[in-house]
């Protein structure tokens, strides 16, 4: 297989302390974008192998799989890369119309962790991050780039972006990150 | 920065996440070729821009992604009440009742010296 | 230097001096010490030149309403900023000032001829005095006023500093850190609910800084305030920010905060931002901002050493500085007396208190007389002396009458004014919350608000520390409670008050001609009371309409000392009543804030978001000028050492059109369309049939508007019966997925078909040129690429040196083509793999320019470029993708409306200049005849046009008027350096039989 890439491949933002603030490109994850009636959620979960959230918001995650409910009909889904093409064939079987669209390279995710990481990201995001509970995700806007943003714990964030907006957003987080450091 | 009630988030998220999209209630026609041209003209470009109430819609483009419809008050900028697509455009009673359950006693008032 | 400092007075740390220099001279100051308080104590007065006539002015005030102290500031390394107010500037080791608005020096300005002159700068003189001749205007008047008025000159260099921002949510947010706001705050803070504490100050206190002798529940000012401050600190859920200034307050209690954190700081660390821009989402905001102190209006109140009476009682309290050393006192407040009774007791020679009301509450004439300053009651100022610094002052005695007797002149060396106090309202007038005046004590103060907000203190017309403290708790538990939670204010006792009572300032009775009066109400923009009145009599009614006349308070400080006082003059000048003339509309930002801040990180690299493409890495690494397209970079061409754009372009598409070339197009719009009704729902977007197109087959289409305007097109694959590959435009995208996704959500919902944006899932390489084929034919796996059985326009999944690739058999160069999609993480490795294996056909990378040429050479077309949202399929000769026979699809209705038929719209057709070396300007206007006069009819313009290496020659396209109906015939295209003639032809320049598409 060729060499896969992608802009942050690897990169790391060192905080002053780690417990405090640390950045990193995350893992790559297998990515599908799933609409459906609600109505169908159950069997699309059954498909999935792991239960559909059925609120906007909220996620369910289990055996390293995780849905994500972006809107009324949209849910994200990621896997290990390796489950990427038993998902797809899964969902091929399922009867309920139904659009399954790969969008792993897509995107890019971004670890933000510490306690120092809602700060962080009150820099570029308007809505209340401290607010947001965790196990809940959502699509907002981090400064100008579009980007889905999940509290996986009370200090740890997972961003989701577009691969040609990760610099800007990696851009920002830096200079952010610096100040933090900086205590100011 | 406004903040918009999302019908479908069931939240109120900051207007960076929404996007305009004009004047609502103006459904397309069924058939467009059984229109004379000053019907489609109508419907292509007339527009009530009023002062005061507007029915409107919304795209919550950066979150949800969903389309809705909201009552604003194009001088005061306030929204009335935000609703799905797709539902009837609200009574004027229906409309007092959102604006009185979502505003709290205003201590306007207290602003007097 | 003489020192003004006070032994064991201010709150400056005496220990911690500072070295800073105000117009190269070197001084020294302490730590604490704001520019103006450490040029009081070296007892430097004058530190700048007005705006418009050139007068040498001082320090007025003590804060951030400051119009005359204006400096350039240097904090080094590049960091200059003009018009800083040096009442705000604080100082450290190291600050270079300078002053304004000066030439040759401060002391010695050619400018102030313009004093001499004033006659010539009244009201209006921008309108009136340099009006003849016209001609004159430009070239000489405008100019030579331009440089000899105004304020600092605005730096060259790019900012070097770094901004920052963040968003807060809190359930209370409490303006000002005065004794209102600190009890708000403390309210609130108890509560448990979440608190936001700004205060503009580099220390939290507002006035109590000033206030050391009062006593507060038993303490002295300034240990309440420690333990204050500290208790605030103690509770986790309040946030403190000293050098904060609300901005402004907009719609939901969103309110924007500048945070000053470097500018104090003699040394930056590398990386620290300069400034951070705080947006707040409060549930409930208290405004406790206090009041500034009005000037009074008299002859020569602008002189350096004329103060404020409050500002040197700051001078003395907080940083220890006597103003002068013999001091005039003019008040028509009694606040000004405590002024005058502190600087006494500190040593200072008080050589009278000017009163100008008649009677003055008599505990306040005692103990003058207990500290033997000489009270003058019911007199008035008629004058000043003195050129760079006031030397004597002119009072006269007033009769009850209002008859002003004759003259007595004190020598003095300060002149210490107080007209009384005006609320700050400034962010309350922000939420159109509406004013109300208040007769007794001749203020407007806060009216119905329109958010949730409160006002409290000083800021609603509450004087006195006991008024604000109890007005504040109220206010601060009051927010908490309708933010949920549950405070019980508490009461607070106070000694030591001021007296706060006096009378609003009208403009001085003087006895000499008041029209001869330089009576200055708006110091920073030059404007005396004899400017509003000459105003009036020329007719201006509105406050507004004078305001713009004179610009009585358009300067940087928005009249926060003058526009009251104006507003007095205007009223009595109208003779109408001050709240019938009415006020002018506060707007923010509240004091003058940087671009920078309002910028915060979007600057230099982080201005914009630039978007790259998987393969943009190695187009830099190999030497490729870029272009901006929509939020992307691409690359435009790749010269080759010793070429420029001509010669590498043609380089290129000589490259495709005989061999091959490679293509970043990995930015096209990409949205896949997956439900069993996507077919029908492709019928109803676009103008093309589609429920005949068999999957593993592409087709143009083409998206109108309902206008019928096109809006966008491109190539679209049926992968399967339920799944389309769509692509649009590069700059598109966006917008075609959210039309779909409107129609589909609001028109159509009951359609079974869903919309993704794929376009970054997918790094697309175009391989283009008759060796397209025979390069990819030994890495594809699971296609057979033979021209029968995936001939132009096919589509295909398999893969490609062992990835995934969806491949297209499309051209948008005329040539045999692929364009191959894969997985957008290989897309660099596979665009390498290809060039590589492509050296032994002279593989050539292209850029968007001979992508451009390439293209228009075979006619098709650029939506947004051959077509500007007013063309329809058939103005673009693309009548041929239009389903005749669908009964509908968005657009459809409006291409039968009447205007749309017309025999004369404008359609696009190619051009061939007379001269075929002639490259016509794209834009360029197209005339038949080219003798008409001047303005020539115009009948359309060209839209694209191009060096042809294919063709040796130049090519164009352009929209004309009924352009097909007149091919062959010669139009005129006037050019900057001659008209050029050229005929319409064609669209199609090479290969118009698509003979080597099929190659």
């Amino acid at each position: 297989m060729l060499l896969a890439n992608h802009p942050l491949l690897g990169k790391t933002i060192p905080g002053d302390t780690a417990s405090r603030l640390s950045i990193r490109a995350a893992e790559d994850v297998a990515r599908f974008s799933l609409r459906i009636d609600p109505a169908a959620a159950q069997s699309a979960g059954a498909a999935f192998g792991t239960p559909l959230p059925t609120r906007i918001g909220r996620l369910v995650e289990a055996g390293g799989r995780m849905a994500l409910q972006l809107g009324p009909d949209e849910w994200v889904l990621t896997a290990p890369v390796a489950e990427s093409d038993g998902i797809a064939d899964a969902f091929a079987a399922l009867q309920e119309p139904h659009s399954l669209v790969d969008i792993g390279h897509r995107e890019v995710g971004i670890l933000v962790e510490g306690e120092a990481a809602a700060l962080a990201l009150r820099a570029a995001i308007a809505f209340d991050v401290d607010a947001m509970a965790v196990g809940t995700g959502c699509r907002t806007l981090f400064d100008k780039a579009q980007i889905v943003l999940i509290r996986e714990d009370k200090n740890r964030f997972r961003i989701e972006v577009w691969r040609s907006f990760a610099d800007h957003v990696w851009g920002i987080l830096h200079a952010v990150s610096r100040e933090i450091a900086l205590g100011l | 920065m406004l903040l918009i009630r999302c019908p479908y988030c069931e939240a109120e998220r900051p207007e960076v996440e929404f996007t305009y999209a004009g004047e609502a209630h103006i459904a397309r026609p069924a058939d467009p070729s059984a229109l004379s041209d000053e019907e489609w003209r109508d419907f292509l470009f007339i527009r009530t821009n009023p002062r005061g109430r507007h029915f409107e819609r919304w795209r919550h483009m950066h979150g949800c992604g969903r389309f809705f419809n909201a009552v604003r008050d194009t001088v005061t900028d306030k929204f009335a009440m935000t609703y799905k697509a797709g539902t009837p455009r609200p009574s004027d009673e229906e409309i007092a009742l959102a604006v009185s359950a979502s505003s709290a006693a205003t201590p306007a008032e207290e602003a007097r010296p | 230097m003489s020192n003004f400092r006070i032994a064991g007075k201010g709150r400056v740390n005496r220990s911690r001096q500072v070295r800073f220099s105000f117009d190269g001279v070197d001084y020294t100051g302490c730590e604490g010490d704001t520019l103006a308080s450490a040029l009081l104590a070296n007892g430097v007065h004058l530190v700048g030149r007005s705006f418009k006539y050139h007068r040498p002015r001082g320090i007025l005030s003590a804060g951030s309403e400051e119009p005359n102290a204006l400096v350039g500031s240097n904090r080094g390394n590049g960091r200059f900023e003009p018009n800083t107010r040096a009442t705000v500037l604080e100082v450290f080791e190291g600050l270079k000032t300078e002053s304004q608005n000066r030439w040759p020096s401060l002391t010695r300005d050619i400018g102030a001829v313009n004093d001499a002159l004033y006659m010539l700068f009244s009201a209006g003189f921008y309108y009136k005095t340099f009006m003849w001749p016209k001609s004159f205007w430009d070239k000489v008047y405008e100019p030579v006023i331009r440089n000899a008025a105004g304020l600092g000159k605005a730096p060259t260099a790019p900012d070097p500093d770094v901004y920052a921002s963040r968003f807060a949510h809190c359930d209370v947010l409490v303006v000002g850190g005065g004794a209102a706001g600190l009890a708000a705050a403390l309210e609130a803070g108890r509560s448990g609910a979440s608190v936001i504490l700004c205060d503009e100050q580099s220390e939290i206190g507002g006035s109590l800084l000033s206030e050391p002798t009062a006593e507060i529940n038993g303490q002295l000012a300034w240990d309440w305030l420690e333990d204050t401050n500290a208790a605030l600190a103690a509770m986790p859920n309040v946030t403190v920010l000293p050098r904060t200034t609300a901005i402004g307050y907009y719609h939901q209690n969103f309110v924007g905060l500048c945070q000053r954190l470097t500018d104090h700081l003699s040394i930056v660390p590398d990386g620290a931002p300069r400034e951070r821009m705080w947006k707040v989402r409060a549930k409930q905001v208290v405004l406790a901002q206090g009041a500034i102190e009005k000037p009074l209006v008299f002859a020569g109140n602008d002189r350096p050493g004329v103060m404020l009476a409050g500002a040197a009682r700051t001078y003395l309290n907080r940083y220890g500085v006597k103003v002068g050393n013999r001091v005039v006192i003019v008040t028509s407040h009694d606040s000004a007396w405590h002024a005058a009774f502190d600087l006494a007791k500190a040593g200072v020679e008080v050589a009278a208190i000017v009163d100008v009301r008649g009677t003055v509450p008599t505990q306040l004439v005692a103990a003058a007389d207990a500290l033997r300053i000489k009270t003058l009651i019911g007199w008035t100022i008629t004058g000043t002396k003195g050129r760079l610094r006031v030397s004597s002052v002119r009072v006269n005695p007033v009769t009850t009458g209002g008859k002003v007797g004759g003259a007595e002149t004190i020598a003095c060396d300060a002149l210490l004014m107080s007209g009384g106090w005006t609320p700050s309202i400034h962010l309350f007038s922000h939420t159109q919350g509406s004013l109300t005046w208040n007769e007794d004590g001749q203020m407007f103060l806060p009216g119905r608000g329109k958010e949730e907000c409160r006002l409290a203190g000083a800021g609603k017309g509450r004087f006195g520390l006991k008024a604000a403290f109890e007005d504040g708790a109220a206010a601060g538990a009051a927010a908490a409670a309708d933010a949920g939670f549950t405070a019980q204010p508490a009461s607070y006792h106070v000694e030591g008050e001021l007296s706060f009572t006096g009378v609003t300032g009208r403009e001085l009775p003087t006895d000499r001609d008041p029209g001869h009066a330089k009576a200055f109400v708006d110091f920073q923009n030059d404007v005396m009371a004899k400017d509003i009145r000459l105003a009036v009599r020329e007719g201006f009614k509105s406050i507004e309409h004078i305001k713009r006349y004179t610009t009585n308070g358009m300067a940087t400080d928005q009249g926060k000392t003058s526009n009251i006082n104006g507003l007095a003059v205007a009223s009595d000048a109208l003779k109408r009543p001050i709240p019938a003339v009415g006020l002018t509309t506060f707007r923010p930002p509240y004091t003058p804030t940087s671009f920078g801040t309002f910028a915060g990180y979007n600057k230099g690299e982080l201005f914009e978001v630039t978007r790259k493409t998987p393969i943009d890495g190695w187009a830099a690494e190999n030497g490729a000028v870029f272009e901006p397209v929509s939020l992307w970079r691409r690359a435009w061409y790749f010269p080759q050492v010793g070429e420029d754009m001509h010669a590498a372009v043609a380089r290129e598409c000589k490259a495709v059109r005989s061999s091959l070339g490679m293509f970043d197009a990995s930015t096209l719009g990409k949205i896949e369309i997956v439900g069993p009704d996507a077919a029908e729902f492709m019928n109803r977007m676009y103008t093309n049939a589609w429920t005949k197109l068999a999957p593993g087959r592409c087709r143009y289409g083409l998206l109108l508007g309902e206008d019928g305007f096109i809006r966008d097109d491109g190539v679209i694959g049926r992968l399967s019966h339920d799944r389309f590959h769509v692509t649009t435009t590069t700059g598109g995208a966006a917008r075609v997925l959210n039309m779909m996704e409107d129609y589909l959500q609001t028109e159509w919902p009951d359609l079974k078909v869903w919309l993704t944006s794929t376009t970054e899932q997918w790094s697309v390489i175009a391989l283009q040129g008759p060796n397209a084929r025979k390069l990819i034919e030994p890495f594809v796996e699971g296609i057979d690429l033979s021209e029968g059985a995936f001939p132009h326009m096919a589509v295909a999944t398999g893969k490609i040196f062992g990835v995934p690739t969806r491949l297209f058999r499309v051209s948008f160069t005329g040539e045999l083509g692929f364009e191959i999609n894969v997985p957008a993480r290989y897309g660099r490795a596979v665009w390498e793999k290809l060039f590589e294996a492509g050296q032994r056909f002279g593989i050539t990378p292209y850029g968007t320019e001979t992508m451009h040429v390439l293209r228009a050479e075979k006619g098709y077309i650029i939506v947004g470029q051959d077509t500007d949202g007013t063309l329809t399929p058939d103005d673009a000769g693309l009548s041929w993708a239009v389903g005749k026979t669908k009964p509908d699809f968005v657009g459809k209705r409006s291409l039968s409306r009447p205007d749309m038929l017309v025999p004369n719209r404008k359609q696009l057709v190619g051009l061939l200049t007379s001269d075929p070396k002639t490259v016509l300007e794209e834009g360029a206007q197209i005339v038949l005849d080219p003798n008409q006069p001047v303005p020539m009819d115009m009948v359309g313009h060209v839209t694209s046009s191009y060096w042809s290496a294919e063709l040796g020659r130049s090519i164009a396209l352009a929209v004309i008027q009924g352009g097909r109906s007149l091919q062959g015939q010669t139009v005129h295209v006037p050019m900057p350096d001659k008209v050029h003639a050229a005929t319409i032809t064609g669209m199609v320049f090479v290969d118009p039989e698509n003979t080597r598409l099929s190659a």
